[in-house]
């Protein structure tokens, strides 16, 4: 099993007042940036990059980062800068990027690059995730929404072929034209990094990553919905002629340890805080999802998916807004003392059989000091033990069976 | 007014089936539908219809009509129109559109000139104001640009079958197809063509009409008074009490504007 730590790097110091008086009411995208203090800021880029730095000494197999745009929840709007520096102060860790945002770049040969160098100065341990981005990263790059997932494919394409085939070579595709692709420096690890795909579960991604052998790394799913998805990228490997296990799967889920429950259920209700931003306030759909951002035929598929899920409008969060007790009944955040702690995520494997386990150790309004604990608390318990459950399982990550 | 009998066609187009509703006698007058989509035969139509051979087509894309393809700017949509206009046999006609209709019309004219026999154009996109901004409706989301396109929506005769918040399933899908549609031509940059300006220079002399709702939140008159500037001899009419929607929202004050144009 591999098990790698998250957060999604939230900014919290703004009111609920604050994103109800921004344009439509939104957390996201149009949510001034007056709100933001750099001073503030500069302190919690540095407080995120010691937890991750933190992250390799309580023997994680990975950093995992994001990236989103015009948003307080989620401060990695460069994610590629924040993998470069940890690429060059940690050691053993992979530093797992979940993901770049494709389509929105209009030159993915820079982003080539760049993944490039951090494989290099990393010294082998990128992994490069690929993702469509939500509809804000569309709004906030001014891409066309309608033309995302061919973006997104192109844009993949094109990366994988800089990486593998000698340059220079010439491409002209209907997003991207590039008359001499050659950029020298080349990644080290063969034939090129690692590619998983997270999301939340978009049949038409799902059943791509499948036919491309690319582990899908649930963000926080429903389990049972979660299940189903998995069926659906079981048929599709099928289709393409191989049996998925375990490596092929991940599951990215809340999990916050303190030394008691008490503690750590007062603690991990920031998680409520988390990506639908201070006071939950509702986002407008189309900020999410803009026209064209999803096929006819995939909207409908994601709806008919979701049907039978906690709360209807779960694929945006807002399964948290069914209180603390039904997410934590439902276990959608595991908190706890180790002991506690250890149980649920052994429930939660069984079902779900993932060989990468995303612990999201944080978010929303919890203090970096508890954060802290919580890190220390998994390296002391919750770390090996799940490791050893991984074995009992028979849970393999990705580099252990091939995906 | 009870519409009038009018036909319902189509016709193939590079491969793509492209929808029309025509009926009237004389030259004809293709009138080109905003971002709303083809809203069907209206009142205005058949005024319109008593001197001209009308054609509404429902553009590429939009619920009713196929995409080839390959169409994918508002650039691919003027050069594939006028094969459309070829395909009905039409070799010059009147242009008219409302909002991005009245881009495309501005966009064949400048492409074909031979094309146009004059240009009405309503509450037209294409040409970015200078001063004021053309209203993001995309970002205000569908309620929201409805609530800015009207000065009194009491003035819209058919307002809530046209409009009404309760949609049938076949509405609520024409509007997600109409909506794509407009994003996929229209997203960036947006509603406008920064070459269109310059070329309007050569339609000078070509009868051409330009009216706007005084109220307009979508597309401020300063857009009209550019188009005015910008095509010699054009005159600009502009309706009080009105918004966007100057032929559903005043649409006497609008017809005789219009009437005295085309007659001439």
């Amino acid at each position: 099993m591999f098990i790698m730590r998250f957060t999604e790097r939230p900014y919290v110091a703004y009111t609920e007042e604050d994103v109800r008086g921004s344009f439509r009411s939104s957390v996201r995208l149009t949510f001034s940036n007056s709100h933001f203090n750099p001073e503030l800021g500069a302190d919690l880029y540095n407080e995120y990059l010691d937890e991750y730095e933190f992250s390799e000494e309580a023997g994680f197999d990975g950093l995992m980062l994001n990236e989103h745009h015009n948003t307080p929840t989620c401060m990695g709007a460069a994610m590629n800068l924040e993998a470069a520096i940890l690429a060059r102060i940690t050691k053993k860790p992979k530093i797992v990027l979940l993901g770049n945002p494709l389509p929105i770049f209009d030159n993915p040969l820079r982003l080539a690059e760049e993944l490039a160098e951090i494989d290099m100065i990393s010294r082998g341990r990128l992994v490069s995730g690929f993702v469509r981005g939500t509809g804000i990263e569309s709004w906030a790059t001014n891409t066309n929404p309608v033309h995302n997932r061919e973006r997104f494919e192109e844009a993949h394409d094109l990366v994988i072929k800089t990486w593998t085939t000698p340059g220079p070579f010439r491409w002209e595709g209907k997003h991207y034209h590039f008359r001499v692709v050659n950029p020298f420096a080349r990644p080290l690890q063969k034939p090129h990094p690692p590619i998983w795909i997270p999301g939340v579960g978009s049949p038409e991604t799902l059943e791509w990553s499948a036919r491309h052998h690319y582990p899908y790394i649930y963000l926080e799913t429903d389990p049972q919905v979660t299940v189903q998805m998995t069926e659906l990228y079981g048929k599709a490997a099928a289709e393409t002629g191989y049996e998925p296990g375990p490596q092929n799967f991940g599951y990215l889920w809340r999990i916050h340890v303190q030394d008691t429950d008490e503690k750590a259920s007062e603690v991990g209700q920031g998680f409520l805080i988390g990506n639908a931003g201070i006071g939950r306030v509702p986002m407008p759909g189309d900020f999410m999802a803009p026209a064209g951002y999803n096929s006819r035929e995939g909207s409908k598929r994601i709806l008919e998916q979701y049907k039978h899920s906690l709360r209807p409008d779960a694929l945006y969060g807002g399964v948290d807004s069914a209180g603390w007790d039904a997410v934590v009944q439902s276990n959608r955040v595991v908190v706890g003392s180790p002991k506690t702690v250890i149980k649920k995520i052994r429930q939660g494997l069984e079902i779900l059989r993932p060989g990468i386990l995303g612990m999201w150790t944080n978010d929303g309004t919890i203090a970096h000091k508890d954060t802290m604990r919580c890190l220390q608390l998994m390296k002391e318990e919750v770390l090996p033990a799940v490791h050893e459950m991984g074995k009992e399982l028979g849970l393999p990550g990705p580099f252990e069976q091939a995906p | 007014m009870a519409a009038s009998a009018f036909e319902s066609k189509s016709v193939t187009v590079g491969g793509a089936r492209i929808q029309y509703f025509m009926a009237g006698k004389g030259a004809p007058l293709v009138w080109l539908h905003g971002v709303e989509g083809n809203l069907g035969w209206l009142p205005l139509h058949d005024e319109l219809a008593r001197n001209f051979t009308v054609y509404v087509p429902t553009h590429p894309g939009f619920a009713g009509s196929d995409r080839p393809p390959w169409l994918e700017s508002f650039l691919d949509l003027s050069r594939f129109y006028p094969w459309i206009l070829q395909e009905l046999g039409i070799t010059r006609a009147t242009l008219a559109g409302h909002f991005i209709g009245g881009w495309l019309a501005a966009e064949m004219a400048v492409m074909s000139p031979q094309l146009a026999e004059r240009l009405l154009l309503v509450d037209a996109a294409g040409v970015r104001p200078r001063e004021g901004e053309i209203t993001d409706i995309f970002l205000l989301g569908g309620e929201g640009a409805r609530r800015l396109s009207f000065f009194d929506v009491n003035q819209v005769a058919d307002y809530q079958r046209l409009f009404g918040s309760k949609p049938t399933p076949e509405e609520r899908e024409a509007h997600v197809i109409n909506r794509e549609a407009a994003t996929r031509y229209c997203w960036k940059p947006y509603m406008h063509d920064p070459s269109l300006p310059p070329l309007l220079e050569r339609l000078r002399g070509l009868p051409s009409l330009l009216v706007w709702g005084r109220e307009d939140r979508i597309v401020p008159v300063e857009a009209g008074e550019l188009y005015r500037r910008a095509i010699a001899g054009a005159r600009l009419e502009i309706i009080d009490r009105c918004g966007h929607f100057p032929h559903l929202e005043q649409p006497a004050e609008f017809m005789r504007i219009a009437s005295a144009f085309l007659a001439r």
